[in-house]
């Protein structure tokens, strides 16, 4: 019997996807001979930025998402709204789509067989070549993506509305898709603070090998780092082979969010103190980023994090209480449920790992980490049994703390943690996303593109 | 009756040192966070989840998320007043516009605690 991890897992289908043209001038020269120029827009609800496709075009063209290449054709969509199945029979959980507008539609009088030259903050970014031109029903593909208590009786509790923000992306979807495969022509540069944490799945795998990492848990955060989150990741870590992982990984989702989460900058440089202050040691720790709008779609969205970390070399993933979730929609354990025997009616009878063109992430689902005045620590909920001394961590508490500008005890928020709140504080005017914020980023985005002239699309 | 804890860092302590609040002050994470707990009768209630926006009654009856430009009002009429009684609150509450002209303004700003910052910036630094 083989107990030792000598590899790291392989990308999700088999190989990386990287659809980046690296040469400026080959990027110039197929930006010329496309048929039409679209400027990507932001998804909007409510006159505020709910999504912006780019980021999907990023963690499709840089490998996250891999097998996928690109925007989703109509039959690609049905199987996975049916049986989470790319046509290729890789599990995938959610729609990846290029939707514009019926009047942008007219506008570009593009069809199959086009290729059209995306634009982003004015500058050439990428190229569509479209496969099929599609109408779809955003509210439908909205409630198939997310389920209802009907159809997954399972793990949805209640119906979806617009209360919920993945609920409400697809919603707010164009109903004209363009499927095709993207190719990224304008390799663009991560704007700090976000450059040094950007590790694509390439990238990662080769910093492991350098590390000598073959076993790395990865641990998804839309959050700055409070005493609970620490305990958690470094507990979950003590999985591994004959040894504790090498390596732990936070992975942030960086994006549009909602009003009143931390900004971005304050999130990754947050977590990426926790090894600065030496609380996790740097030679263990790593903070990575990847670029997607969360649709906080619990079991669905932890599928999605499986695959990106599995892609970016990743064996092990910490499944919490809530993952990744938000309302009362879901089962609060419905992503432990995903991962420890399936939801068969989003397609899948045994967990991710143990279907065909499944996943080799292993889950590692973890109850509770609370405070208990009488062990004088941070327990684990399955330990401890001080059940009416302990106190829980609560997200809207902290932030209530942060907000009345009162500085979290060290038991709750390590104060190197804090200082970087207060950093961005300073830059932002306010603890939290707010309509400002989240309104300027997107004018702002996170990255950066070089002036690429193209004659034809002046 | 409902509640409302107004909580307390080192600098608020320090403020209520000495004073007859020194002996009011309750224990929440065993002790690393210290709040005063001030009661709160049904009519200031209502007044105050009417009168601010956000403000909510929570299912331990305490009043929660109301802004925080009500919060701190509260602390300085209470080290002022030195006392948790009804009479802060209709203090406070006498100053209601004047509040609520603040909270309008804090979606978009809320002062920046004065804290040295400089160790992590330090070790931002020192990583670069």
């Amino acid at each position: 019997m083989e107990l030792k991890m000598t590899t790291l897992p392989p990308p999700h289908g088999g190989a990386l996807v990287n659809r980046i043209v690296t040469d400026p001038e080959v990027g110039k020269k197929i930006a010329a001979k496309a048929d039409a120029v679209y400027d990507i827009k932001p998804t909007l609800y409510k006159d505020m930025p709910v999504r912006n496709v780019y980021r999907e075009i990023m963690s499709i063209c840089y490998g996250f998402f891999s097998p996928v290449e690109g925007s989703m054709t109509s039959a690609e969509l049905e199987s996975l709204l049916e049986k989470r199945r790319l046509l290729s029979g890789w599990v995938f959980p959610y729609p990846m789509l290029f939707d514009i507008s019926e009047e942008d539609h007219k506008k570009l009088g593009v069809t199959s067989g086009d290729t059209l030259l995306l634009r982003l903050k004015g500058q050439p970014f990428a190229i569509l070549d479209i496969e099929e031109v599609y109408e779809i029903s955003p509210g439908e593909v909205a409630t198939r993506t997310f389920g209802t208590p009907e159809h997954n009786p399972e793990v949805v509790k209640v119906p979806f509305d617009f209360k919920h923000p993945g609920f409400t992306i697809y919603s707010a979807f164009n109903p004209i898709i363009l499927a095709g495969k993207y190719r990224i022509i304008n390799e663009p540069k991560l704007r700090k603070p976000f450059d040094r944490f950007w590790y694509p799945p390439a990238k990662s795998r080769e910093e492991f090998k350098k590390r000598g990492w073959t076993t790395v848990i990865a641990h998804q955060t839309r959050n700055v780092p409070h005493t609970g989150h620490e305990a958690l990741l470094r507990n979950a870590a003590f999985i591994g082979d004959v040894k504790p992982c090498d390596g732990i990984v936070v992975n942030c989702i960086v994006g549009a969010k909602r009003i009143g989460d931390y900004p971005d900058e304050a999130i990754v440089e947050a977590h990426e103190m926790v090894n600065l202050a030496g609380y996790v040691s740097p030679n263990r720790h790593l903070v990575t980023l990847t670029l997607w709008d969360m649709r906080y779609g619990n079991p669905i969205e932890s599928l999605l994090h499986g695959i990106i970390r599995q892609n970016m070399g990743i064996s092990y993933h910490m499944f919490g209480r809530d993952h990744a979730a938000l309302g009362p929609y879901y089962d609060m354990y419905a992503a432990q449920i995903l991962w420890e025997k399936g939801i068969p009616s989003f397609g899948l009878d045994a967990p991710p790992y143990a279907v065909p063109q499944g996943l080799y992430m292993r889950p590692q689902n973890m109850a509770e980490f609370w405070y208990c005045p009488h062990c004088g620590e941070v327990t684990y909920s399955e330990n401890c049994t001080h059940k009416d001394e302990l106190q829980r961590y609560s997200g809207s508490f902290i932030r209530s703390l942060l907000a009345e500008g009162v500085f979290p005890p060290p038991v709750i928020m390590r104060r190197e943690v804090y200082q970087v709140v207060v950093k961005w504080w300073k830059e932002f005017g306010y603890p939290f996303n707010n309509k400002r914020y989240l309104t300027e980023r997107e004018k702002e985005l996170e990255i950066d593109l070089a002036p690429m002239d193209i004659p034809k699309f002046k | 009756m409902n509640y409302l804890a107004v909580l307390l860092d080192a600098k608020r302590l320090s403020d209520i040192k000495g004073s007859p609040l020194e002996g009011k002050v309750t224990d929440m994470f065993g002790g690393a966070i210290k709040a005063l707990i001030m009661e709160v009768p049904d009519e200031q209630t209502n007044k105050i989840i009417e009168g601010l926006p956000g403000a909510r009654l929570d299912a331990r009856f305490f009043i929660e998320e109301a802004p925080i430009a009500f919060k701190r009002a509260l602390f300085e009429k209470i080290k002022t007043m030195k006392s948790i009684g009804k009479e802060v609150i209709d203090a406070v509450l006498a100053d209601l516009p004047k509040i609520k002209e603040l909270a309008a303004k804090e979606s978009e700003a809320l002062p920046v605690p004065d804290i040295d910052i400089s160790e992590a910036l330090g070790l931002q630094k020192k990583a670069a």
